[in-house]
């Protein structure tokens, strides 16, 4: 099944009297299981493309939709109640909060949600991410390595169909960078997601089923080229 | 309240420096309605202590009881469902053996008869049984050290009273009252006027059972008829006061709402590259306000109840001459109009709020 599914988007900004296209008319689908890479140079509208996809900004056309309903399309309530529930974002840096522990920042989602923390879910899922040890601690005790797979624990704890990660590896080192790549695309075949990551690493993309080349608004699958 | 507790627990020297604030802000406002109602008490408490509905004073008095004299042969003509009379005179006084300066004492003589229902009440030693004795408040003998048996003299006049009892409550013009029987009183007033031929009063006092003084009758042209909150507020300097006051305490706790509302707007600000984080993860703009105005709520409550615990222990310690008093009802509306204030300058954050772009969380 198609999780997300993109129909003719486009995105176009107005600067001044001139109007960027940054994103041209695209067609693009992820399916359970399908993780994704999109690389590209600086500026050619990589975040544009995820931001829109995670409905932090509307396409100017066309729809992007989740599970085959309408996502795009909803307002603005709507749409974070739906973002909160399917999609989970990993970010450039750090995109924990200061001060909740990181069980707690898992914690936060059962609040929201006015449901009870999973303990054996938590237990489980920061083994696997190997730190479950760290569980306790602040984000500012955390290394880099370990706060992205925090972030990737958060972000995978409310089980959303989509993980949309964009530059997560940015802020670590070669090692840590393939580690975490690798913990991303273990979760998303195990749980069934469609991941889709954004690098301007080339290498990183080893492990992932597609990759896709962003230039200039246009997206185009790398076999093609 | 999840967000607001974690928040505070994790940064803590940056909570307490603003509960800190609202402590002192707290304190301040509490103490200063402790004093306003202490110094109002004060000026009304024998009034209060009356019971009464209403009080029938000389008509060119101008609502000053002071001013006020008249025959007690026209208490007969007044209509009402209990009546008494009183004399006023202020005085100064001073324990016989005593010369010095500060031993002086304002005071405020009331003339009373024992049958009226304005009698006080004794709670130390007896009743005045016959002229020339005095029951006093109770603020003489702890302040002045007045003990039962002791001969008082009037500055300025060769007349002295024995204490024979205290009671309490009984404070007029923020001064101590003492409460001597009328013939004594009529040679209290005499001392600044002169003999008289008929038996003089201040004013009467009556209880009523219908509304508005409605079955008061007083029968004649040189008297007028008023409420008791209406003497109450004619009181010298009592409204004034009263206003004074009011208005320092009203702009305190405004003040307060202004300093909370721009701590957590500054906090807020502060934390937006956090609060569009959330917001990009899809948690609600209602969710974020509520845990914004929760924390405020928790900042005050702590803030306002430590003040209000530091005014309670001050209370204690301040010496009984300083004029401070708390009432249940005042200290309570205070403490709910605090924490709404404060809640109140939370919402200056809410718009900045909604305002956040999850966008900005992203590069
Ligand atoms: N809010 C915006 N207003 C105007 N131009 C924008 C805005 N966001 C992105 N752009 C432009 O769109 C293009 C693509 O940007 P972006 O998606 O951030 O690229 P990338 O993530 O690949 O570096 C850039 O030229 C950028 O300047
Ligand atoms: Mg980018």
């Amino acid at each position: 099944m198609k999780l997300i599914e993109l129909k003719e988007v486009n995105k176009t900004f107005q600067d001044g009297r001139k109007t960027i296209e940054a994103l041209k008319p695209t067609n693009f689908s992820v399916e359970g299981g399908e993780f994704v890479a999109i690389i590209g140079p600086s500026g050619s509208g990589k975040s544009t493309f995820l931001t829109i996809i995670g409905g932090l900004q509307s396409p100017t056309e066309g729809e992007v939709l989740i599970k085959d309903q309408k996502f795009s399309n909803l307002d603005e309530k709507e749409r974070a109640k739906k973002r909160f529930n399917e999609i989970g974002f990993i970010l450039q840096a750090s995109n924990l909060i200061p001060f909740l522990t990181v069980k707690d920042q898992l914690k936060l989602v059962n609040k929201i949600k006015k449901t009870k923390l999973d303990e054996q879910r938590v237990e489980n899922l920061l083994s696997e991410l190997g730190i479950n040890k760290l569980m306790n601690k602040y984000p500012s005790d955390l290394s880099g390595g370990e706060k992205q797979r925090a972030a990737i624990a958060r972000a995978m704890y409310h089980n959303p169909s989509v993980i949309l990660a964009d530059e997560p590896t940015a802020s670590l080192d070669t090692d840590r960078a393939f580690e975490v790549v690798k913990i991303l695309a273990r979760e998303t075949k195990k749980q069934n997601k469609a991941t889709i990551m954004v690098t301007h690493d080339e290498r990183l993309t080893e492990q992932c089923d597609a990759v896709y080349v962003m230039k200039d608004g246009v997206l185009k699958n790398k076999q093609e080229e | 309240m999840f967000l607001a507790w974690r928040e505070i627990k994790y940064s803590k020297t940056r909570f307490v420096l603003i509960i800190g604030v609202v402590v002192l802000i707290a304190y301040l406002v509490y103490f200063l309605t402790g004093l306003a109602y202490g110094l109002a008490q004060e000026n009304r408490m024998s009034i209060d202590k009356w019971d009464a509905d209403g009080i029938v004073l000389a008509d060119e008095s101008n609502l000053n009881i002071n001013m006020s004299m008249f025959d007690k042969e026209q208490m007969e003509e007044i209509e009402a469902s209990e009546k008494a009379s009183v004399g006023v005179a202020p005085s100064v006084v001073q324990l016989e053996n005593q010369t010095s300066e500060e031993s002086k004492v304002n005071i405020t003589f009331f003339g009373v008869d024992k049958e009226e229902f304005i009698f006080p009440e004794v709670i130390e030693g007896e009743e005045f049984n016959k002229d020339k004795e005095a029951i006093a408040n109770i603020s003489l003998k702890e302040e002045e050290g007045f003990e039962i048996g002791d001969e008082v003299s009037l500055a300025g006049a060769d007349l002295t009273v024995e204490i024979v009892g205290f009671t309490d409550n009984a404070k007029f013009s923020v001064g101590p009252v003492l409460y001597i029987n009328q013939p004594t009183y009529q040679q209290v007033r005499a001392s600044g006027f002169g003999e008289r031929e008929e038996e003089i009063i201040s004013a009467i006092v009556v209880r009523s059972d219908a509304e508005e003084l409605g079955d008061v009758n007083i029968g004649s042209d040189d008297l007028e008829l008023y409420s008791i909150s209406e003497f109450i507020s004619n009181l010298p300097g009592y409204t004034a006061q009263v206003l004074t006051f009011g208005l320092m305490i009203g702009f305190l706790v405004l003040i307060a709402a202004m300093i909370i509302g721009i701590f957590i707007y500054v906090l807020t600000l502060q934390k937006s590259s956090i609060l569009g984080v959330m917001k990009a993860q899809g948690i609600s703009s209602a969710y974020i306000s509520r845990s914004v105005i929760g924390q405020t709520f928790l900042l005050s409550v702590m803030g306002v109840f430590t003040g209000l615990g530091l005014t309670l222990l001050t209370g204690l310690l301040l010496p009984a001459a300083v004029p401070h008093q708390y009432n249940f009802i005042f200290l309570l509306s205070i403490t709910a109009l605090l924490i709404t204030v404060a809640v109140a300058g939370a919402f200056l954050s809410v718009r900045t709020v909604v305002n956040i772009d999850p966008l900005e969380a992203i590069d």
